[in-house]
């Protein structure tokens, strides 16, 4: 017993009460601002202060750790900057804009808006950009672009973003001009197969937006059929047995088996149908 | 604090209620779900699709009618409305030539039921 | 469709065995009555006397010995006259004198015979033609004439099963290595549905058949039309689905004849268009039955011994599905 008042053991359990009581009232509270509607999702209205800073914080903080684990692809300089520039202009000048170039409707809308990258360029390290733009950013407007655009694309589009920070307008203008016929290189060669990357290609054509399917974490969705116990079922689309040929036929030209499907085309490679064809009838 | 505690909970509770329902509720008109359920039942569809509340419905030939209410898409082709689904059932080759599903013979009426009952799988 | 030891058509062995039920039931009922009454009036009038010998005699040893010798008499008569069917056996003429409306009529006919074969988890069913020719094979559906006796040579090549059809008969064993027989015989028109009765695997649950009592004429045309090949379709459509029955590679287990589709491992389907039941009695017999069926054999029947990779386009089910339909 203490000198004076409550004794020691006593002490803990109502600091535990306490502890376990200001708990119970934060979910509470955490549940009425989340049911309640108090919290805005627009994208117009701002966010605080501290919750800016501490997302900046995290992204920059986040990135740093993980950048390091992509390897570097190889490029030729010489390549790399009419490439670059040109996947730069089919893909980022619409949400980031270029030295005297303002961005797209697409870019002024969104919260947080894309960052002008000529700052970017200038304090990110090479291996950080790549990876943000190579892997995207959740809950932002920024895709991932490693599905669209080839490793060495991405890289050469790093250092062009490198140059493009020491571009006057003039110098913009010219290289553009210049670059008229190069084009973006899209994926040619798909990473060997594992069940995490089979998820991710699926989540990177959008697939869970349509599709249910196990072990995969997405909107709850009836556009189309449930895939859950896909190796279970017989047919795909109603019309073609379920074997892995015809999934990947299916998957990657659906209006050539079924003409009036709603399933649009998505351009799926061959090897990322196999992907996802191998992943949907693997009897886990 | 027990009283605050307690009216914030309350509140979180009445709130969660509020929450919009969907928007669109398939509805059929004149169609007796309960004698969808038996329709369904009897012409054994079951040989074929998942069906909840339907005995011995289990078959992973056709694809599952869970919360069917939900789907958006009949057979990946059509917009999932009632005429439209009755019309499905009863003749699914007319509206999709390469269906696996066929042609089996029932009235309009089970059709109907049948198409009201899927409606309530929410 | 009737399945009921309980419900058995007029004029059959299963009639014999309900009235057996119900004559022991309703005896031993009264047989309770009074030994409860007896009970009753034993505590009820105590200190009464009581002729102790003659109770003890009376109802110890005589009342006994005279019910149940009846009640054993009548039951032979019984046992005999299940087996006796369509025999001039003297006992059945002595169940004739118990029996009452529900007596069998002495038929002087050769019975008419049908092997049975029991297997995992479906029924082959074969008859003897009268000219002696080949047997007709069909499967999961047998049909007798009304008013005739009826045979059934039982057998099995796998696993012992039990051949019942409750509104008929009584349960006969089919045992590897033996036969066994079942006198069947009704007056009555009608569908009866019969069940494996003995445990023999996993889908014993689901081995069902159906027997049709038809009138006699309405027998012969029937077992004449069994006894016919099919021959390829001309329809379009119908060759869709015969095509797709060979390139689905079912001709390896099943027989159509007519075609050449001769596999024995599974049922003969020459005439499945005309069975009332598929999947050995546990589906109706529609498009949509026979297609799910098709596609889909493991999820109806777990663990039986079709495959589940008929791996057919949606035309080529529908399109089989409609062709074997159409066989009756």
């Amino acid at each position: 017993m203490g000198p004076r008042g409550i004794p020691h053991r006593h002490k803990a359990l109502f600091i535990g009460i306490g502890a376990v009581a200001l708990m119970l009232i934060g979910a509470i509270a955490a549940g009425v601002i989340l049911l309640s509607g108090a919290y805005s999702t627009s994208a117009t209205k701002q966010h605080f202060w501290i919750t800016y800073r501490i997302l900046e914080l995290g992204l920059e903080y986040s990135v740093n750790a993980a950048a390091d684990e992509l390897p570097i692809p190889r490029v030729d300089d010489a390549q790399a900057l009419p490439i670059g520039h040109a996947c730069y202009r089919e893909h980022c000048v619409q949400c980031h804009g270029a030295p005297g170039i303002a961005r797209d409707d697409l870019g002024r809308g969104q919260l947080p808006s894309a960052s002008s990258l000529s700052q970017s360029a200038r304090d990110w390290p090479a291996q950080n950009l790549f990876f943000v733009t190579k892997k995207g950013i959740r809950m932002s407007g920024m895709p991932a672009w490693e599905f669209r655009i080839s490793d060495e694309g991405i890289w050469s589009t790093v250092t062009f973003m490198k140059r493009m920070a020491f571009m006057t307008r003039e110098d913009y203008a010219k290289f553009d001009g210049a670059n008229a016929n190069a084009r973006c290189p899209r994926p040619t060669k798909a990473e060997p197969y594992t069940d995490e990357l089979a998820k991710i290609t699926l989540r990177q054509y959008a697939c869970d937006n349509c599709h249910r399917m196990e072990g995969i974490v997405g909107p709850k969705t009836f556009v189309g059929p449930s895939l859950e116990n896909w190796p279970q079922r017989k047919y795909i689309a109603g019309v073609l047995p379920n074997t892995r040929e015809n999934l990947v036929r299916w998957i990657r030209d659906p209006h050539a088996i079924s003409p009036d499907t709603l399933m649009p085309n998505l351009e799926v490679t061959p090897e990322h149908a196999e992907h996802m064809a191998r992943f949907l009838l693997d009897d886990r | 604090m027990k009283s605050i505690q307690l009216t914030l909970l309350a509140s979180a509770l009445f709130i969660a209620a509020c929450v919009p329902e969907r928007d669109f509720r398939p509805h059929v008109q004149g169609g007796d779900a309960e004698r969808g359920r038996v329709a369904l039942k009897e012409l054994e569809c079951g040989a074929c699709h998942v069906i909840p509340g339907v005995g011995g419905a289990h078959s992973n030939v056709g694809p599952p009618l869970e919360n069917y209410s939900r789907h958006s898409y009949i057979a990946g082709k059509w917009p999932n409305e009632p005429e439209r689904l009755i019309a499905w059932i009863l003749d699914p080759p007319a509206m999709a030539p390469l269906t696996a599903m066929p042609k089996v013979a029932m009235s309009e009426r089970d059709a109907r039921d049948i198409a009201a009952y899927l409606y309530e799988l929410d | 469709m009737r399945q009921s030891a309980l419900h058995p058509a007029a004029n059959s062995g299963a009639a014999l065995i309900d009235q057996l039920g119900s004559v022991l039931y309703v005896g031993a009922a009264l047989i309770f009555v009074l030994v409860m009454t007896l009970a009753i009036v034993g505590v009820v009038a105590k200190g009464r006397d009581v002729a102790v010998k003659h109770w003890v005699i009376g109802g110890g040893l005589i009342f006994p010995s005279v019910t149940l010798t009846a009640l054993l008499l009548y039951s032979l008569a019984v046992g005999n006259g299940l087996s006796s069917i369509g025999t001039t056996n003297a006992l059945q003429l002595f169940l004739d004198c118990f029996g009452g409306r529900e007596s069998l009529p002495i038929s002087m006919d050769q019975p008419l015979k049908i092997h049975v074969v029991g297997k995992q988890w479906w029924w082959e069913v074969r008859y003897e033609q009268p000219n002696g020719g080949e047997h007709v094979v069909l499967a999961n559906e047998i049909r007798i004439p009304v008013d005739r006796p009826v045979e059934l040579v039982l057998s099995t090549t796998d696993v012992i099963h039990s051949f019942w059809v409750p509104s008929l008969a009584g349960k006969v064993d089919m045992i590897p290595g033996r036969t066994t027989r079942l006198r069947v015989q009704t007056s009555e028109v009608g569908k009866f549905r019969g069940i494996c009765a003995e445990y023999c695997g996993g889908q014993h649950a689901l081995m069902a058949f159906v027997v049709v009592t038809q009138s006699p004429t309405a027998f012969a045309s029937w077992l004449q039309l069994q006894s016919q090949p099919t021959s390829a379709p001309s329809d379009a459509t119908m060759r869709v689905g015969y095509d797709a029955f060979f390139s689905a590679k079912c001709h390896t287990c099943h027989t159509i004849r007519g075609t050449p589709a001769n596999g024995t491992d599974g049922p003969d389907l020459t005439h499945v268009g005309g069975r009332a039941m598929l999947a050995a009695g546990i589906l109706d017999n529609h498009i949509g039955t026979m297609a799910g069926w098709i596609a889909g054999p493991q999820d109806i029947k777990p663990g039986n011994k079709m495959p589940d990779d008929a791996a057919l386009t949606g035309v080529e089910l529908r399109a089989l599905s409609a062709w074997l339909g159409s066989l009756e």
